[in-house]
């Protein structure tokens, strides 16, 4: 008999077993990746403090102490469905049908897509494939690349690119279209570059923020924004020009841009080529929910959490008996704030199943406290909004399920 | 604009971005209508990299989309299995 079925081995999903099976529960942990650690084990920056963030230690530690709980981890297996039956979830699995009365979806994220002619040229990838292939299976993509899209995925794997002796020439901008949104919209970047700004990986934007915090300096920073672009770890981020094209006739030879107005308007007359031999398509990331979707959870969509999300309390449970959710699919953030979440989880879990004494409650308090500290020091951070967008999920949540019981215990977490 | 249209947008069942704009704008679909018209989200990897894209499409067309909901609906199996994975609890 298994008390908790984790899906997904990243920093959520195991500190979240972690915790439940160190409360005393019996726990099996499933991923359809090779090994456990999920995105965990291709991060690698540094902090604010200058330390460095070794996804690939942490993900050994986070398993190592798994092991030492007597967690059953099953790597390489895949979740399809989800459903309950009467008392008892059903997971099921490409290794057969799993069942236990509680479940925690830590799937984690998935990457926007861009579409442009030409993407389907080998050498095309997703940035964060990018970062799979560098920094866990080490294979070079490329000798010499573009990367299409400004966010801080896209300024993070470019760091750990240029660490692992990949060169990238240049950043540049989607056309703007309804399939690439404000991606392709240079003030919107500049916006959410700003506002991240005193984040780690843009230490150039970091400097300039002070100046363009208002509406005025950001729309003429736009436009004298200069044509060479600004560097980002000495690589030009080109914000005034977009990919119109990939080409090349067996694989990709270069990008096809022209310049844009400051707005994403292109200039016609002022097309020319960049050569690379691989290009990164960075869309951003979302939070992956498609079994929260088929087990029948409720969704919200909150831009500020990264799109649409599970309802969830801020102790990580879902409308759904039994149903907890942690990590990236509740929105997007750093893998530090998932694995606290993941544990937030587990006390929430181990609570319900009457374990953990009186002591519980106190734990699964501080764990919530932990989140909002961690947040408040992130070095690393998707949407800039991620607060506001926390409280509205937890506003609604309020609105739409509080009972006396739950308002007890929020009251108590204050 | 106009090599846009040549976009492979869903890459398993090969359908353009021209033939899914043009197909939302004849019939102002919902997003299920739309991947059932064109076969768009209905290949081998289950729409993992097409959904995004056609809901953008849906509610660059309509504007009465409402965005609490998902506009292409997830349905079972999330990934790709075989029929005898699937059959497995019915034997
Ligand atoms: C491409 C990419 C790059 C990122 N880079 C960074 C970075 O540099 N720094 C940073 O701080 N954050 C980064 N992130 C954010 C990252 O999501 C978080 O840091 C953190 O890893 C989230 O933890 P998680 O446990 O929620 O999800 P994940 O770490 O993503 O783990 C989820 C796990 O669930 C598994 N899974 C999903 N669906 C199924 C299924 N149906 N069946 C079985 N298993 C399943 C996956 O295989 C995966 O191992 C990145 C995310 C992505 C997608």
């Amino acid at each position: 008999m298994i008390d908790v079925i984790v899906i997904g081995a990243g920093p959520a999903g195991l500190a979240g077993a972690i915790t439940c099976a160190s409360s005393g529960l019996k726990v099996m942990v499933i991923d359809e990746f090779i090994k456990p650690g999920g995105r965990l084990i291709g991060q690698l920056h540094q902090e604010l403090s200058g330390e460095w963030w070794n996804g690939i230690k942490e993900s050994e530690r986070l398993h190592q102490e798994a092991l030492k709980q007597s967690v059953d981890i099953r790597s390489g297996v895949s979740v399809y469905n989800l459903e309950k039956d009467d008392d008892l979830w059903n997971v099921h699995t490409s290794i057969g049908t799993l069942t236990a009365p509680f479940v925690l979806a830590a799937t984690g994220a998935a990457e926007y897509p861009i579409p442009l002619p030409g993407w389907t040229l080998p050498g095309v990838m997703s940035i964060g494939a990018a970062q799979v292939m560098t920094n866990v299976h080490r294979v070079q993509v490329g000798k010499k690349g573009i990367i299409i899209g400004a966010n801080i995925l896209a300024f993070a794997i470019l760091n750990e690119l240029q660490l692992a002796g990949i060169h990238v020439n240049r950043i540049v901008l989607p056309e703007k279209s309804p399939l690439s949104g404000k991606a392709g919209e240079p003030e919107e970047v500049m916006k959410s570059l700003l506002n991240a700004a005193h984040l780690a990986p843009s230490p150039l934007l970091r400097m300039g923020s002070r100046f363009m915090k208002n509406d005025w300096f950001r729309k003429t920073g736009m436009r004298f924004f200069p044509k060479s672009g600004v560097k980002v770890n000495g690589t030009p981020l080109l914000l005034r020009k977009a990919a119109l094209e990939v080409i090349g006739t067996e694989q990709v030879e270069g990008v096809r841009v022209a310049d844009t107005d400051a707005n994403g308007n292109i200039i016609p007359g002022t097309e020319t080529v960049y050569e690379a031999d691989f290009v990164c398509i960075a869309g951003g990331l979302y939070p992956l929910a498609e079994l929260a979707a088929v087990s029948g959870c409720p969704f919200q969509y909150i831009p500020e959490l990264g799109g649409h999300v599970p309802h969830h309390s801020e102790t990580m449970e879902t409308p759904l008996e039994g149903l907890f959710v942690a990590g990236n699919i509740t929105g997007i953030e750093s893998g530090k704030i998932a694995m606290a979440q993941g544990t937030i989880a587990g006390y929430s879990i181990a609570k319900h199943a009457g374990k953990g004494g009186t002591a519980i409650v106190e734990q699964l308090n501080q764990s919530v406290k932990n989140v909002h500290l961690l947040r408040k020091q992130a070095a690393i951070q998707f949407y800039p909004d991620i607060e506001s967008g926390r409280r509205k999920m937890y506003d609604l949540w309020e609105q739409l399920y509080a009972n006396p019981a739950r308002l007890h215990t929020e009251e108590k977490l204050g | 604009m106009n090599s846009n249209e040549a976009i492979v947008v869903c890459r398993c069942e090969e359908v353009t971005y021209g033939q899914l704009r043009t197909t939302a704008e004849e019939y102002q679909c919902t997003a299920r209508e739309l991947k059932l018209r064109t076969r768009a989200g209905m290949g081998f990897c289950g729409g993992r990299t097409c959904r995004i894209p056609l809901d953008r499409i849906i509610i660059d067309v309509l504007s009465n989309v409402s965005r609490s909901d998902i506009p292409l609906k997830y349905q079972p199996p999330v990934r790709p299995v075989s029929f005898g994975t699937v059959g497995e609890k019915n034997d």
